[in-house]
C-alpha cells in the first residue's frame, strides 16, 4: 500500500466513521422523541350549547379552555393557558380580564396583553356545533378574537 | 502464625502504621485512599483556606446517593402512585420522614455548598494556571447538581412540583429554534404529564448522578495532577530556587547533601518506598510543613464527614421537607414559584422570559467557563485582582439580591410584596 492509497482509504475510513456518529446520534434523538401521545385530544366535544350560561365565562377545568357565551354575539372560546410560561390564568369578572397567577400577566377580554412579560395574546380557538348539536373545539384551530359561533 | 493473622496478612499487606513506610503504603496500596498524596502540606489543610467546602459537598452527595436508593424501595415514578408514595413515606413507612428530609436538606445543602465552594475557589484564585481546566470541569458539576435538584423537584408530584416544573420547562422553551423540541424531548410530552415524571426520573436516578460521578472523578484526579490542592494565600511568596537533596541515604554512602538543582525538571519523586539513597528537588522551607496524609489529612476529612451527616441529621429531625397538595394541572397556586436557587431566574424571566431565562443565563455560564481564561493574570494575590474581584463580587451579590426579591417580595400575581406584610386570599 502506497503512501496516496493509505490516505485516501484513511480518509474513506474517517468519513465512514463520523457519519456513522452522526447517524446513531440522530437514531437516539429520533429514539427519545415520542411518537405516541398519551395526552388528551386537541379537538374534542364539550357539550350542548344550552349547558352554558349567559354572561360569565365557564372554565373547563380538563381542556382549560373558558367558553364565553352572549345573547347577541354567541359563543366563543379562549385559552386558559399564559402565553408566558404556560400556567392557567384566571378570569375576574371584576375587570372582565385575565390575570396570570406566577407573572402577574394581564390579558383584556378579547384576550390581549395588557400588562406584563407575556409574549403574545391569549389563544381563541375555533368551535363549531356538530350534527348531535354539541358543541366542538379545535385547539389546532387559532381564530380571531372576533370569531363567534351563533347557535 | 495463627490463622487469624494469616487472613489478616491477606487483606493488609502494608507495614505497621507506626513507620513512616506504612503510612505510604496504606495510601497507594488501598484503591480508596490513593486518590491522596502520601504526603500533604499542613497549610493547604488549614480550614481557614478552603473551609473545606469540597469535601462537605462531595460528603453531601454521600448522603444523597445513600438515602435516595432508601427512597426508591419504596417510589414509583407514576402520576396517580407518586404523590401516594410520598404521602407513605411521610405517614406509614417507618423512618420514611426522617430519609425524605435528609434527602431533601441535602439537595439544598450541595447547592449552596458547590456555589460557596465556587466562590472560595475564586476569591483565593486558585482557578488560575495549571488549574483552568479544572475550574470548567467544576462549572459543569455546578450545572449537573442543579440538573440533579431541578429533576428531583418533580418526583413528589405535588403542587409545587408540577408548577415548578411547568414553569421551569417553559423557560427553557424560549431557546431560539431548538426550545420547543428540546422541552418536548425532555417532557416527553407537550405538558407535564405521566411521561415527563418518568423521564425526569430516569435522568433523576441513573443519567445525571452518572455523569455528575464521571466528572467528580475528573474533577479529584486533575486536584491531584495540577499540583494538588492550591497553597493558601497567606503562603504565596517568591520561589527560592529548588535544590537536589539526598535524602533516605543510609549512612555509609554520603551525608546529607544539598546542592542547587535543575529548574526545568519536569518530573517529581512520588513517595519514599525503600532505604535507598534517592534524590529529589525541594523547596527546602517547605519541606519542613510536609506530613502524611494519615492522620493529619484522613483525621480532619472524617471529621468534616461526621459534621456534615451530623448536621444533616439534625436538621431533618426539626424540619419537614414540604409536601403540598396533590398537583392540579388546571389550577396555578398564587403565586408560583420555582425552587429557591432558581428564583433570580424566575425573577428576571417576570421581565422577560426570552432575555432572563435563556440570553442572561446563557451569558452567565458561558462567561463562568472562560474566567480561567478571560483573567490572564498570573498573581493570586488579592491587591493584585482588584477588577476581577470586583466583577465576580457583583456577579454573586446581584444573583444574591435576584434570590432574595424573588423569594420573599413577591407576592400573589408575582406583585411586589414586603415579608412583613401579610395577604390573605390573594387575587383567585
Amino acid at each position: 500500500m502506497n503512501r496516496r492509497s493509505f490516505l485516501s482509504w484513511g480518509a474513506v475510513g474517517v468519513a465512514a466513521l463520523c457519519s456513522g456518529v452522526v447517524v446513531s446520534l440522530g437514531a437516539v434523538l429520533k429514539f427519545l422523541t415520542p411518537t405516541v401521545f398519551y395526552e388528551p385530544p386537541q379537538a374534542f366535544k364539550i357539550g350542548n350549547p344550552g349547558d352554558f350560561p349567559f354572561g360569565q365565562p365557564t372554565f373547563l377545568v380538563e381542556e382549560k379552555i373558558y367558553v364565553f357565551r352572549d345573547r347577541v354575539k354567541g359563543f366563543a372560546v379562549a385559552s386558559a393557558v399564559c402565553t408566558h410560561l404556560g400556567c392557567t390564568v384566571a378570569h375576574f369578572s371584576s375587570d372582565d380580564r385575565f390575570h396570570c397567577p406566577c407573572h402577574g400577566s394581564v390579558f383584556g377580554a378579547d384576550g390581549a396583553v395588557i400588562h406584563g412579560p407575556a409574549p403574545r395574546a391569549l389563544d381563541w380557538y375555533e368551535v363549531t356545533q356538530t350534527r348531535d348539536g354539541q358543541l366542538r373545539v379545535d385547539k389546532d384551530k387559532i381564530v380571531p378574537p372576533t370569531y363567534r359561533l351563533m347557535v | 502464625m495463627n490463622i487469624f493473622q494469616e487472613i489478616w496478612k491477606s487483606i493488609v499487606r502494608r507495614d505497621p502504621l507506626s513507620t513512616d513506610k506504612g503510612k505510604s503504603e496504606l495510601v497507594f496500596m488501598n484503591v480508596w485512599l490513593h486518590i491522596h498524596p502520601a504526603k500533604v502540606k499542613k497549610e493547604n489543610m488549614k480550614f481557614t483556606h478552603s473551609f473545606y467546602l469540597g469535601f462537605i459537598t462531595f460528603f453531601l452527595f454521600i448522603i444523597l446517593v445513600t438515602t435516595g436508593i432508601a427512597l426508591m424501595a419504596y417510589y414509583r415514578p407514576y402520576p396517580p402512585h407518586a404523590y401516594q408514595d410520598m404521602k407513605d413515606l411521610q405517614f406509614v413507612v417507618f423512618m420514611g420522614p426522617f430519609l425524605r428530609n435528609m434527602h431533601r436538606w441535602a439537595a439544598h445543602g450541595m447547592v449552596i455548598c458547590v456555589f460557596l465552594h465556587m466562590c472560595r475557589v475564586f476569591y483565593t484564585g486558585s482557578y488560575k494556571k495549571p488549574r483552568q481546566f479544572n475550574w470548567v470541569i467544576g462549572v459543569f458539576l455546578l450545572l449537573l447538581t442543579l440538573g440533579m435538584s431541578f429533576t428531583g423537584y418533580l418526583m413528589p408530584w405535588d403542587q409545587l412540583a408540577y408548577w415548578a416544573i411547568t414553569v421551569g420547562t417553559n423557560i427553557g422553551s424560549y431557546a431560539p429554534i431548538v426550545g420547543g423540541q428540546l422541552r418536548e424531548l425532555l417532557l416527553g410530552g407537550h405538558t407535564v404529564g405521566e411521561a415527563a415524571l418518568l423521564r425526569f426520573y430516569v435522568l433523576h436516578v441513573a443519567l445525571l448522578p452518572a455523569v455528575l460521578i464521571l466528572f467528580t472523578i475528573v474533577h479529584f484526579w486533575r486536584v491531584r495532577k495540577d499540583g494538588g490542592l492550591s497553597r493558601p494565600l497567606w503562603k504565596l511568596k517568591k520561589k527560592t530556587p529548588p535544590q537536589l537533596v539526598t535524602i533516605g541515604a543510609p549512612a555509609e554512602v554520603a551525608a546529607l547533601q544539598t546542592v542547587p538543582a535543575s529548574t526545568t525538571k519536569t518530573y517529581g519523586l512520588m513517595e519514599v518506598v525503600t532505604g535507598k539513597p534517592i534524590f529529589e528537588t525541594i523547596a527546602p522551607e517547605e519541606a519542613d510543613e510536609e506530613v502524611f496524609s494519615y492522620p493529619y489529612a484522613f483525621v480532619r476529612e472524617a471529621v468534616t464527614l461526621m459534621a456534615t451527616v451530623t448536621t444533616i441529621m439534625t436538621i431533618s429531625l426539626f424540619f419537614n421537607a414540604p409536601l403540598e397538595e396533590l398537583a392540579n394541572p388546571a389550577k396555578t397556586p398564587n403565586p408560583a414559584k420555582a425552587p429557591w436557587y432558581f428564583l433570580g431566574l424566575q425573577e428576571l424571566v417576570s421581565h422577560s422570559a426570552l432575555l432572563g431565562g435563556v440570553v442572561i443565563p446563557g451569558l452567565m455560564v458561558v462567561a463562568l467557563l472562560l474566567i480561567p481564561y478571560i483573567d490572564r493574570n498570573p498573581s493570586r494575590h488579592l491587591r493584585d485582582r482588584k477588577w476581577a474581584l470586583w466583577i465576580f463580587t457583583i456577579f454573586v451579590v446581584a444573583n444574591l439580591i435576584l434570590i432574595v426579591i424573588g423569594t420573599f417580595f413577591r407576592g400573589p400575581g408575582w406583585a411586589l410584596v414586603p415579608p412583613w406584610v401579610h395577604v390573605t386570599g390573594g387575587v383567585e
